[in-house]
């Protein structure tokens, strides 16, 4: 069952640590430092210190912190992602997000506000100062 | 000096000929030693203390994983190796350690390659491989602050230290029994895999401690009976276990 996905992600978790299978329930403040696939319920808070796949199906109330996301299921909670978050069509946010690259597919529910990283994009800036000065 | 403790099961006539074949190999190694038996005159654990105290070099477990679980239970510590020679049924545990058959046993314990690794301890009761239970009846609270609760009935929950072959991961889990971790494995809804005959599972935990609490009786393994509140804990570097080179870690 864990081959299989039904949410059209790019990701590719070749290491996971944690599996949060669709018959349990995750109550309370859950850390992992590791790779995280959420199928079922998880309240209070997530934090993930690597990527994170909450598939579709599953139903998070809890705020969500990760280095890299992909969203196929509920959450309500507000979501921050360090890298690059991808929201699938079959995501359903309440919530504001933050995140330093994202994607959002046709079809998603996405209801709060969404910023983009503000490191990313003084990097970003950076990096564009630094190659019109490369061009002159 | 090596000590072999042989499982009561091995006093079985049919057994004989593989002692035989066991006794000459390692006489031919050098690694002649003591045999110990296990029975109801003696303990274990008074078995494996008393031949500790007397200068034993090395615990040799000679039978199944169960006898292995027995002698793991009375080890002090990792100062004294515990060597295997899996005779008959049930030796998934050597077979994890990469320890296949009888003779090539003998030979591992020559080679002696040793390894420390940890073990798992629920109340006082140490494990190498796993404990299982089909209760649903308590919550599994787990140190770093959440709670894991079952929304269906039923399901096999083990405690995994050392992964066996019996227990089909999901791709992409790596299980070290020398990271310090215990995992929580809770079975798939679906059937075992026909083809292996192995559990399949849905849902994967990594932890140092937990609590188990639960209001009636819960039973791991046939053996341990949990009522009220109770600890589980990952014990890193416990147990030295001689190892073969096909070891699954």
């Amino acid at each position: 069952m864990f081959s299989k996905t039904n949410d059209n992600s790019v990701m590719n978790l070749k290491e996971v640590e944690t599996i949060v299978g669709p018959s349990v329930k995750v109550k309370g403040d859950f850390h992992c430092g590791g790779n995280i696939i959420v199928e079922g319920e998880v309240e209070g808070s997530l934090i993930c210190g690597n990527m994170l796949q909450i598939k579709n199906g599953s139903k998070i109330s809890a705020d969500v912190s990760a280095k890299e996301a992909v969203i196929g299921g509920e959450v309500n909670g507000d979501i921050k992602v360090n890298g690059y978050l991808e929201i699938t069509e079959t995501a359903k946010i309440l919530g504001d997000v933050e995140a330093g690259i994202i994607s959002i597919a046709k079809g998603a529910f996405f209801n709060g506000n969404c910023s983009m990283t503000k490191d990313r994009q003084s990097n970003g800036k950076e990096e564009k100062k630094t190659a019109e000065r490369g061009e002159q | 000096m090596h000590v072999y403790i042989y499982d009561t099961f091995l006093g079985d006539k049919k057994f004989a000929r593989t002692l035989a074949k066991i006794e000459a190999r390692i006489t031919d190694l050098g690694l002649s030693g003591k045999i110990g038996r296990l029975g109801v005159a003696k303990k274990t654990i008074d078995l494996v203390k008393d031949e500790i105290k007397r200068g034993a070099k090395t615990i040799i477990a000679v039978g199944n994983d169960e006898t292995v679980e027995k002698i793991v239970r009375c080890m002090p510590g990792p100062e004294t190796p515990l060597g295997i020679i899996p005779i008959g049924k049930d030796n998934l545990i050597a077979e994890s350690l990469g320890i296949t058959a009888e003779l090539p046993a003998c030979d591992i314990l020559s080679a002696r390659r040793v390894e420390r690794v940890g073990l798992g301890v629920i109340g006082d009761f140490h494990f190498l491989s796993k404990i299982s239970t089909t209760a649903d009846n308590f919550t599994l609270r787990l140190d770093s602050g959440y709670s894991i609760e079952l929304k269906r009935r039923g399901p096999i929950i083990s405690i995994v230290n050392l992964v066996t072959a019996d227990l089909a991961l999901p791709e992409g889990l790596r299980f070290n029994p020398r990271d310090g971790l215990l995992r929580l494995l809770i079975e798939a809804r679906e059937k075992k895999n026909v083809i292996f005959s192995r559990k399949n599972f849905e849902s994967v935990f990594a932890f140092t401690k937990a609590t188990v609490i639960c209001d009636k009786p819960v039973i791991f393994n046939n053996l341990i009976k949990v009522n009220g509140a109770i600890e589980i804990e990952a014990k890193k570097n416990a147990l030295s276990v001689i190892v073969g080179k096909n070891r699954q870690f």
